[in-house]
């Protein structure tokens, strides 16, 4: 498995430049903005840590951590860092079995403890910890980050945060302010902010507790995913449901904003001086347009969103403002903003419809897993095994 | 042009030591990092589109913060960022000789950090949108003898003025004293016209206020604006435009508009202190227990049709009619079983009742809420008392400037 990134680079969390390596930041906007996806580099290990070529990836804004599970298990760091630690295993995270990172905090699950390390600081100890009883059978992870034993792990402090047990919860997504929870049975509860249509209950108003997503009743749920405003999840059939902002096309349905940014972009792009008012591009579209497609802002219900060709989605995950999902035949697609290269597409434009991530086909690769960062994304690909 | 950024440079920090980034532990360190790192970039040679990248990421990153939560809950350090991404895009724009859209592009960026920013190093983005409007009026001079033309044709319109039945007259008085106005109306909380109060501002004399003047003062500045009849409608929107573009598409309607556009309850004499220096706070505020500072000024700019919706407000209000003219309703807060407010936390202000075309099945006991209206006309000033409700119908282009005061 080899593990490709796009996106936001302006920390080399994607790839290190020489001018960064040097100490001088970077000038060019192909360092910063990684347009095409641009393999890993394999993590070069000086400790006694042996590496192993299957890992994870977790992703904040100005970092990636490689998690290398099998093995010497441990998290190796790379983008922004404040010491010289940079591409070698945090020792710390020695014998861990997951892990998640935000821009202040890594969380760590070892097999009989939790820890949560602060980022900024450079402190012995960690920012929270918690004991917990290892599970007598299995060695699979012993938690599911950042749901743990009795709640989960926020994005901000107080960390640990309860969660009711009656909620059977399988599975947690977090972005800074909503969570979604999945329940055992595929049940779908969100909670949290809900000022973008963001929790899916068909208002704006905000949750203080979970509450379960009525329109997905009846439907299980496999998988689910959160990006800064928006909401995803997957039915067990393979079917994709998005809710929340669109403002970026970050659900796949038309965006009236986006396609406004497109339009100064181009109009910026071809030099047109505006030096008059009616020279400026119209803000609304004209009275034909408008006729034909429903724009949509804010999508307060689930919605089927329709990839073509139909296809099952296997995996997703969300940036801040954009969406990224994995066919079950191995296809990458990608939608929402892309001013820093996050969909992949080897442009700079967001887009609203879900567009095939064409670089893996071209390289007879089938893509079988995908995490996003805020502004970058990160796929996981394996050789196409010809027949 | 380069001159301009010599006068740019001039006003900012002589090296990267003196230039500040001083910011709570919100502030990630890796955001700090990128502010650094644009920070380098001004007193470097770095190219201009380097520069423009990492100030557009530093402006991404805390738009996203500001989008986050509700704007009263967004952490101010959020703001100050955003205000920096803003200073540095300024510099990647002007500092290579630019063009005259890039300047109005920098005049567009310096607004973005006034509205949407805090005030930093000084408020450094009002000093400089100053330099930069200078800039832009003297390449635009030349254009304003089509101006005068327009400002005649919009005052030939005259309105249809709704006739005022005498016994639901707000009541009139000229130039009170403090002791008579408070006495009279400030404590028994009684709507009064006052008259002649605010003949000496230059708003109505040196400079009078027109849409050439506007223009000239204001013309590329990036303002927001209400777009839709109302904004208890379902299709009212927000928009920032420039005041030119505003006033070519709303209130001379060039490109032919339907819809009614409003720059509405905008602090916009902060954002332009050269239009504060227009107007005064009426002496009567000082019977308040705030300072002159606590006072919040809103101009209320816009065509005529516009409409606020019965609401109430929750300070004294001092309405000033500068230009055009406005229909007024006034309902005491006694009033309000009568006046069906929204139920929503965001609307309980709001009255659910069109007051000019009520649904009396809906609201049948609206009729029975007596009232007060009045006229207002260029020089009047309107007492509406803390949480008395008003509805506000403007008759021609008019220009409103309300101080809330307590």
């Amino acid at each position: 498995m080899r593990w490709f990134g796009f996106g936001f680079n302006a920390f080399g969390q994607i790839y290190v430049h020489e001018k960064l390596i040097k100490g001088v930041c970077s000038d060019a906007v192909n360092e910063v903005k990684v347009s095409s996806p641009t393999e890993l580099a394999s993590q070069v290990d000086r400790s006694d840590c042996r590496l192993t070529t299957d890992y994870q990836i977790r992703a904040s804004w100005s970092r990636r951590a490689s998690l290398h599970l099998d093995g010497d298990s441990c998290a190796c760091l790379a983008g922004f860092v404040s010491n010289e630690s940079c591409g070698r295993p945090m020792k710390e995270s020695r014998g861990c079995k997951d892990a998640i990172i935000t821009e202040s905090y890594m969380t760590l699950a070892f097999s009989d403890r939790l820890e949560s390390w602060d980022l900024q600081k450079q402190e012995k100890t960690p920012s929270w910890s918690m004991e917990i009883k290892p599970h007598p059978e299995s060695s699979g992870p012993p938690v599911n980050l950042p749901l743990v034993h009795g709640g989960y792990i926020a994005t901000k402090p107080p960390l640990y945060r309860s969660l009711s047990p009656h909620l059977r919860a399988k599975s947690l997504a977090l972005s800074a302010e909503h969570v979604i929870l999945l329940t055992a049975s595929g049940a779908v509860y969100t909670w949290g902010l809900g000022s973008h249509g963001q929790l899916g209950h068909g208002g704006l108003s905000s949750e203080e507790e979970p509450r379960a997503v009525e329109a997905l009743w009846g439907m299980p749920m496999s998988c689910i995913a959160s990006g800064g405003w928006h909401s995803v999840c997957i039915s067990d059939g393979g079917d994709l449901y998005v809710w929340g902002w669109n403002k970026s096309g970050q659900l796949g349905l038309p965006s009236q904003g986006l396609r406004k940014t497109l339009q100064q972009q181009s109009s910026q792009q071809a030099g047109a001086p505006c030096q008059d008012a009616s020279t400026y591009p119209t803000e609304e579209p004209k009275e034909e347009e408008k006729h034909e497609e429903v724009f949509i802002s804010i999508q307060a219900f689930p919605a089927l969103l329709d990839i073509t060709p139909s296809c099952e989605i296997r995996t997703v995950s969300c940036g801040c403002r954009h969406t990224a999902a994995v066919t079950t035949t191995g296809d990458l697609y990608t939608w929402g903003w892309g001013d820093y290269g996050q969909l992949g597409h080897q442009t700079f434009i967001s887009s609203d419809e879900p567009q095939r991530v064409e670089f893996f086909r071209e390289q007879q690769m089938r893509v079988v897993d995908v995490v996003c960062g805020a502004w970058n994304t990160f796929a996981a690909a394996v050789k196409e095994e010809v027949a | 042009m380069a001159k301009l950024w010599s006068k740019i440079s001039a006003v900012l920090p002589h090296n990267e030591e003196q230039f500040p980034l001083q910011f709570s532990e919100k502030v990630e360190p890796s955001v700090v990092e990128m502010l650094k790192r644009s920070r380098l970039q001004l007193y470097s040679d770095s190219t201009s589109a380097s520069q423009m990248l990492n100030a557009q990421i530093i402006l991404d990153f805390s738009w996203e913060k500001l989008n986050m939560g509700t704007w009263r809950h967004v952490d101010k350090e959020w703001r100050r960022v955003y205000s920096y991404g803003c200073l540095f895009k300024v510099g990647a724009l002007c500092r290579e000789d630019p063009s005259a859209d890039e300047v109005l592009q920098a005049v567009r960026t310096c607004d973005m950090g006034l509205l949407m920013g805090a005030a930093i190093m000084d408020n450094i983005l009002q000093v400089i949108v100053r330099i930069l409007q200078d800039e832009v009026r003297k390449s635009t001079k030349e254009e304003e003898e089509n101006d005068h033309a327009e400002a005649k044709r919009i005052k030939m319109e005259s309105p249809r003025v709704p006739v005022i039945k005498e016994e639901l007259a707000v009541p009139r008085i000229k130039c009170p004293s403090l002791e008579s106005f408070n006495t009279n109306y400030l404590l028994p909380l009684k709507p009064v016209i006052l008259e002649g109060i605010i003949e000496h501002w230059p708003a109505l004399n040196q400079h009078p206020w027109s849409i050439e003047y506007l223009r000239s003062v204001a013309g590329c500045r990036t303002v927001p604006v209400e777009v839709g009849s109302r904004y208890t409608d379902e299709e009212w929107s927000q928009t920032l435009l420039t005041v030119n573009e505003f006033i070519d598409r709303y209130i001379l309607n060039k490109d032919g508009g339907k819809g009614v556009g409003y720059l509405a309850q905008h602090q916009l004499f902060d954002q332009i202190p050269e239009l504060k220096e227009d107007i005064r706070p009426p002496d009567y505020c000082c019977l308040g227990e705030g300072d002159e500072d606590d006072i919040t000024v809103n101009a209320w700019f816009g065509p005529g049709g516009t409409v606020s919706p019965l609401h109430q407000d929750p300070q004294q209000n001092f309405l000033a009619q500068v230009v055009g003219s406005k229909y007024i309703r006034l309902y005491s807060p006694e009033e309000t079983d009568k006046l069906y407010p929204h139920q929503s936390q965001l609307l309980h202000n709001t009255s659910q009742v069109e007051v000019e075309n009520p649904d009396t099945e809906r609201f049948p006991e609206f009729a029975k809420a007596p009232h007060l209206e009045c006229v207002l006309q260029p020089g009047d000033v309107l007492f509406i008392p803390v949480r008395h409700w008003h509805y506000v119908r403007s008759l021609e282009l008019s220009f409103s400037v309300s101080f809330w005061w307590s």
